[in-house]
């Protein structure tokens, strides 16, 4: 190994494991507004939103990531939608993960015992309030830990966006396997970061988890 | 049953409940008047339990009407929002105890007696916390306040969940089969808890297997089977010389069992 | 906004292919990294440390990091040294990819098989590879299943990524016909509704099977 290269090669692998980084978190922070409006939309009332939204739902999750991607990138033009490319992929991954975390929130809620909603409705709660005082807080650990899951796809995911030319990390990768012809040197560093920024995102997760659910241990 | 004048606290007319092609209940009336116990006996699938979360309108009746102090509970007029806004202001004038508990396991034991006045009421933290504390004090409980409900047995999670009802200052409390899901001895501890409401002249409606502890604290005692009355009476009567053979088969099987 | 879908019907002979190709690297992948995984999990579960400990590490490394990247390491890496058709990278790295996800499945399974069976058999004079041939793999390959076609579902959706060392399959016939047509939108609607049909049919597959598999267990 070579590794006056790798120290040089360093600097320009952290900043694009920023950009992932960047995209990521931004697509995730979305993706959560979205999941979250697609698991009140998908029990509306009204027959129509509720058949859209379950049908946005399962093609979301029925298709490829990367074609979503070329679709919006390569075909949003078309329909009048022209994004860049780091927008491109903040709105992709967002709208992607988004439907894939409202399934992982209804499941954390329907996990929570149904005696649970009985007794707060007994004492006079309402749906809403039920679900802010009783159902939620009890729903938390599972939500947590099922979004981290998702982020780490979203991480791992985010590598597409290369092939529409956002310098992230397996972009950066590709570039400096081409032009340094020592792909063992730049594929370990940028292993290494994925797996720092994998391994930072189950840390966060197994915090978040430990705080929701602290009440366990009590 | 004496007064028959004043208002009765819980009222039942002619109510029906099914679920699928299956009656559970076929016209049931009742009547409970202020301070008054009821005990509700019978086999499983006899249709005590809906009858009682019915009242709660935890199971939504067809037909018939139910009165909480005057009050009609089930309100087929009500749509929507509407009845939500309604049911939740009823439902906070009566309490329920469960079989499982339903402690909020996310709460502190005074946490979970507090939530309701708090957030429902708008009782300042203080002020509930006191409520609390008296609460948990009257089921023997004010030393487990901090704890949280994992850390409790089956009977102070009941004598918990009983105080959580009352917190709410309910006109009527609704147990159903609130000892069958704990150990033997620890059922005393509960039927201790609920004979003292009795003593302060709680009206309450209870479902229960406990033939012994029915005679002993209610006033006036239900035997329903396939979802009818099959008999009513004071205690005395229906567990002494009950005038049906149903009745007689059931108790006849039941208090040879526990003596 | 007009559309033109008279270009996708002109290329329809050639996207076939690419759908033709993406099932045939599909069926490839999974029987591979099916087959690879078990035999991988067994080699994990029943050998020495210094045997198995390189067969955790890349279970480990396959599964913390991102598909693309293997595939430009596999790609442009071992291509330095030997030449090797990009079709035959493609369905190693995809290969290898799946087989460290199915691996991890297998080998919380296998362990998931209670002692007592493995004690019933031996004593019924079963040698150990007798017995983890006999009882134990099978019992573990049923309780897998449901996890296992997930991953091949998921699977199926990463062939296109393949594209992007140039393989055939239909988002790559896609590129083309898009580079000589310049109708992006419609030719890539086109792809999102086959591969939706084809996740469709897998879903049916996967209920199928693992209705199979609850009746056998």
């Amino acid at each position: 190994m070579d590794f006056n290269l790798m120290i040089e090669i360093a600097p320009l692998l952290v900043q694009a494991a920023w950009v992932t980084v960047d995209i990521s978190a931004r697509a995730l922070f979305f993706g959560f507004f979205i999941a979250s409006a697609l698991v009140v939309l998908r029990t509306s009332r009204i027959r129509p939103v509720r058949w859209l939204s379950r049908a946005y739902i399962s093609v979301v999750r029925g298709t490829p990531y990367f074609v979503q991607l070329l679709l919006i990138f390569y075909g949003g033009p078309a329909i009048g939608l022209r994004l860049d490319p780091f927008t491109c992929g903040v709105v992709v991954g967002a709208f992607n993960i988004g439907a894939y975390m409202s399934e992982a929130i209804r499941g954390a809620i329907e996990s929570v015992d149904s005696g649970q909603n009985e007794a707060s409705r007994s004492l006079g709660f309402g749906r809403l309030t039920t679900l802010q005082y009783i159902i939620l807080p009890q729903a938390a650990g599972l939500m947590i830990r099922s979004v981290g899951v998702l982020a780490i796809i979203l991480v791992k995911n985010s590598s597409l966006v290369s092939i529409i030319s956002v310098v992230e990390l397996t972009y950066q990768a590709q570039r400096l396997i081409g032009s340094t012809y020592k792909p063992l040197e730049v594929f370990t560093l940028s292993a290494l970061m994925y797996i720092v920024i994998i391994y930072a995102v189950m840390g966060i997760v197994e915090f978040l988890y430990r705080r929701a659910t602290r009440y366990t241990f009590l | 049953m004496t007064q028959t004048t004043e208002t009765p606290m819980v009222e039942l007319k002619g109510v029906k409940k099914r679920f699928g092609d299956l009656e559970v209940l076929k016209g049931i009336d009742l009547r409970v008047d202020r301070g008054r116990i009821i005990s509700i006996i019978g086999p499983s699938g006899s249709g005590k339990s809906t009858l009682l979360r019915s009242v709660n309108n935890l199971e939504v009746i067809d037909e018939g009407q139910i009165l909480l102090d005057g009050v009609q509970v089930n309100r087929p007029d009500l749509k929507g929002l509407a009845f939500e806004k309604h049911i939740n202001h009823i439902r906070q004038n009566m309490g329920m105890v469960f079989q499982h508990f339903n402690l909020f396991p996310h709460l502190s034991t005074l946490e979970n007696v507090t939530l309701a006045p708090r957030k429902l009421k708008g009782v300042s933290t203080s002020i509930a916390r006191e409520l609390g504390m008296e609460l948990l004090e009257r089921v023997g409980l004010a030393d487990k306040a901090q704890v949280y409900p994992s850390a409790l047995s089956g009977g102070q999670k009941q004598r918990v969940a009983i105080a959580r009802a009352l917190a709410m200052q309910p006109k009527v409390m609704l147990f159903d089969e609130a000892t069958s899901a704990l150990d033997p001895e620890l059922v005393e501890e509960v039927n201790r808890v609920m004979k003292g409401l009795a003593e302060e002249h709680m009206t309450m409606l209870i479902v229960t297997h406990e033939m012994a502890f029915a005679r002993d604290v209610s006033d006036w005692a239900m035997f329903m089977d396939g979802g009818v009355v099959v008999e009513a009476n004071t205690p005395e009567h229906l567990f002494s010389h009950p005038d049906q053979e149903r009745t007689q088969h059931f108790l006849r099987k039941h208090l040879g069992t526990q003596g | 906004m007009e559309f033109d879908f008279s270009p996708v019907i002109d290329y329809l002979p050639v996207l076939l292919q690419g759908v033709g190709v993406t099932l045939l690297i599909g069926v490839a992948v999974a029987v591979m990294s099916v087959v690879g995984g078990q035999i991988v999990a067994v080699i994990t579960l029943y050998t020495r440390k210094m045997v198995n400990w390189p067969l955790r590490f890349f279970i480990w490394l396959f599964m913390t990091t991102p598909l693309l990247l293997q595939l430009y390491f596999l790609y442009f890496g071992i291509g330095e040294w030997i030449l090797i058709p990009a079709i035959v990278v493609g369905v190693l790295g995809l290969g290898f990819h799946y087989m460290a996800y199915n691996a991890d499945i297998f080998i919380a399974t296998i362990k998931s098989v209670s002692s007592g069976q493995y004690e019933a058999s031996r004593s019924l004079g079963f040698g150990h590879l007798a017995t983890l041939f006999y009882v134990v793999l099978p019992q573990a390959f049923n309780r897998a299943l449901p996890q296992l076609s997930n991953n091949m579902i998921i699977m199926v959706k990463d062939i296109s990524v393949l594209s992007a060392i140039g393989i055939g399959e239909m988002v790559y016939v896609s590129q083309y016909a898009i580079s000589v047509t310049f109708r992006p939108f419609e030719f890539y609607i086109t792809i999102t509704v086959i591969y939706y049909l084809i996740n469709l049919m897998m879903e049916a597959g996967q209920t199928w099977i693992e209705r199979r598999a609850a009746y056998r267990s």
